[in-house]
């Protein structure tokens, strides 16, 4: 592993990130404008959906679009020909799929100290202590694996970036409506507790609710996060290496 | 779905193209590489020197860029052997790409970055350290004229100017051997004879250079020999000189119609 190779990527995809005006949007204004709208819409606790039910969700909602850009942009490099004038250079591609990792962590964690603030400004009280909030980014930036994972999936199986815009949806609107912002129903739960948001959202909502950080429950949800998101991630690896780098 | 050649005098035999000393860049075997139907490369034979520039001509279509791909390690060869700066491109294809430097035959270059950046991160891919990269940055600019233009976003770059990008690109890591795939085309007269010109010094830094190109005088003016590839298949080989006497015409470019010419006539 070189350290240099890698981070130049990094540098690269978060240069990418401010300067690609859909990228931008989608990775850091949406999940402000999602949490801005939410707290405008359903901020009154009268509603029986108030920030400390809401934030979880809306975290992990902004994090599982880091699916469509990871698919967009694997897709879009793939048509350039970058992805090919890449695999000429000594770069492994373990340097490669780990730069993506890093800056699609480092961009989740953005996402989360986003809504956050946000949150807070609409009233969101959590109720844990700092190592609490760092297993809340932890927990995040697990998830986002997940999502890359996914991405590279979307990204094997579609032919053009906007192929791929399409296809990430068979990924997101299912995390969308079981399991991230919408409260889950006892017939959601059912499909529910097949996706990995569901999860995410139980944890966090524990750990900002000042559940102690050694409940077996929480346990368990790290646990099914940890083991799901390096599942979906090598088997993302291994399918864009034999069929997506084409 | 490959046509038999029954051309005389073509090299067939390794022996007939190997001097097998270690003077050899690049050393091509036997070398077969299949598209389920369609065979691109067809057991082809050749070795390049160091600091030869090498020009690779043919039809659209031939296996020029097939051949590039497989000397980089983009595919995998079907069948035969492919030695690189002395090493296999099957067994050990990092070190290869440690000595190559590859300018595809479309501008591949990130749009959201300016050149200068795109330039340091394939410097930074290679690893190269922080001072060389800048230094060969600026250089490379300098050469290729794109200096004032280096802090713009490449989004706004002519056909022209992205070309010189991908040139550059492919040649920030100093590599021995580099593969330049038609790295001209598009260019106005003006922007072609400069890079000429460069492509030609790289002969004087003992750059060994494998360059396919459609334009035929400029294989002519640059290259110490050249292979012309018709249906995956190396049919002449030699200096332009040479083959221009062996074939009885005044230019290369009455070579390459002679002989590529001459398969479509005789229906092969």
């Amino acid at each position: 592993m070189n350290l240099q190779r890698i981070m130049a990527l990094v540098k690269m995809e978060l240069k990418k990130l401010i300067r690609e005006p859909a990228n931008l949007f989608l990775m850091l204004l949406f999940p402000a404008v999602l949490t801005l709208t939410f707290g405008i819409a359903f901020g009154d606790p009268a509603l029986g959906m108030d920030f400390s039910v809401m934030t979880p969700g809306l975290i992990s909602y902004a994090c599982i679009f880091i699916i469509m850009t990871v698919a967009m942009s694997f897709t879009d490099e793939r048509e350039q020909g970058l992805l090919k004038r890449i695999n000429t250079t000594p770069m492994t591609s373990g340097e490669f799929m780990g730069s993506h990792m890093i800056s699609n962590m480092f961009i989740s964690i953005l996402q989360v100290v986003i809504v956050l603030v946000m949150a807070l400004f609409f009233g969101f009280r959590p109720l844990s202590d700092v190592v609490g909030f760092i297993l809340a980014f932890l927990t995040i930036a697990l998830f986002s694996l997940c999502s890359v994972g996914l991405g590279l999936i979307t990204a094997t199986i579609a032919k053009s970036a906007g192929a791929a815009t399409g296809i990430s949806f068979i990924f997101i609107l299912p995390q969308m409506f079981f399991g991230t912002f919408i409260p889950i129903t006892d017939t959601t739960r059912i499909i529910a507790i097949f996706l990995p948001s569901y999860y995410v959202v139980d944890a966090l909502t524990s750990i900002f609710g000042g559940v102690p950080l050694t409940s077996e429950n929480l346990l368990i949800d790290f646990g099914v996060i940890s083991i799901v998101s390096v599942a979906i991630i090598i088997i993302g690896i291994q399918l864009f290496k034999k069929y997506g780098n084409k | 779905m490959l046509a038999k050649s029954n051309i005389k005098d073509k090299p067939q035999k390794p022996e007939d193209v190997f001097d097998l000393d270690n003077n050899s860049a690049i050393i091509i075997k036997d070398l077969v590489k299949q598209f389920e139907d369609v065979t691109a490369v067809n057991g082809l034979n050749l070795e390049i020197k160091k600091g030869e520039l090498f020009g690779l001509l043919g039809p659209n279509g031939a296996g020029k860029t097939t051949i590039i791909n497989v000397l980089c390690g983009l595919l995998k060869p079907t069948k035969g052997t492919a030695i690189v700066g002395g090493y296999d491109v099957r067994k050990n294809l990092k070190k290869v790409k440690e000595l190559i430097g590859v300018c595809p035959q479309e501008p591949a270059v990130f749009k959201f970055l300016n050149a200068r950046e795109n330039i340091e991160l394939f410097g930074n891919l290679h690893a190269m350290p922080k001072k060389k990269i800048k230094e060969r940055t600026d250089k490379l600019l300098e050469l290729l004229d794109l200096t004032e233009a280096s802090k713009r976003k490449t989004k706004g770059y002519s056909g022209g100017m992205r070309r010189k990008l991908n040139m550059i690109i492919a040649l920030i890591s100093d590599p021995e051997i580099a593969f330049l795939d038609e790295p001209t085309v598009g260019m106005d007269p003006r922007a072609r004879r400069s890079t000429w010109e460069f492509i030609g010094s790289l002969k004087n830094q003992n750059k060994t250079v494998i360059l396919t190109t459609h334009y035929i005088e400029e294989a002519e003016a640059l290259s110490d020999r050249v292979g012309i590839i018709d249906y995956g298949e190396l049919i002449a080989l030699g200096s332009p000189k040479r083959l221009m006497e062996k074939y009885e015409s005044k230019n290369l470019e009455e070579v390459f119609l002679k002989i590529t010419g001459r398969r479509i006539v005789e229906g092969i």
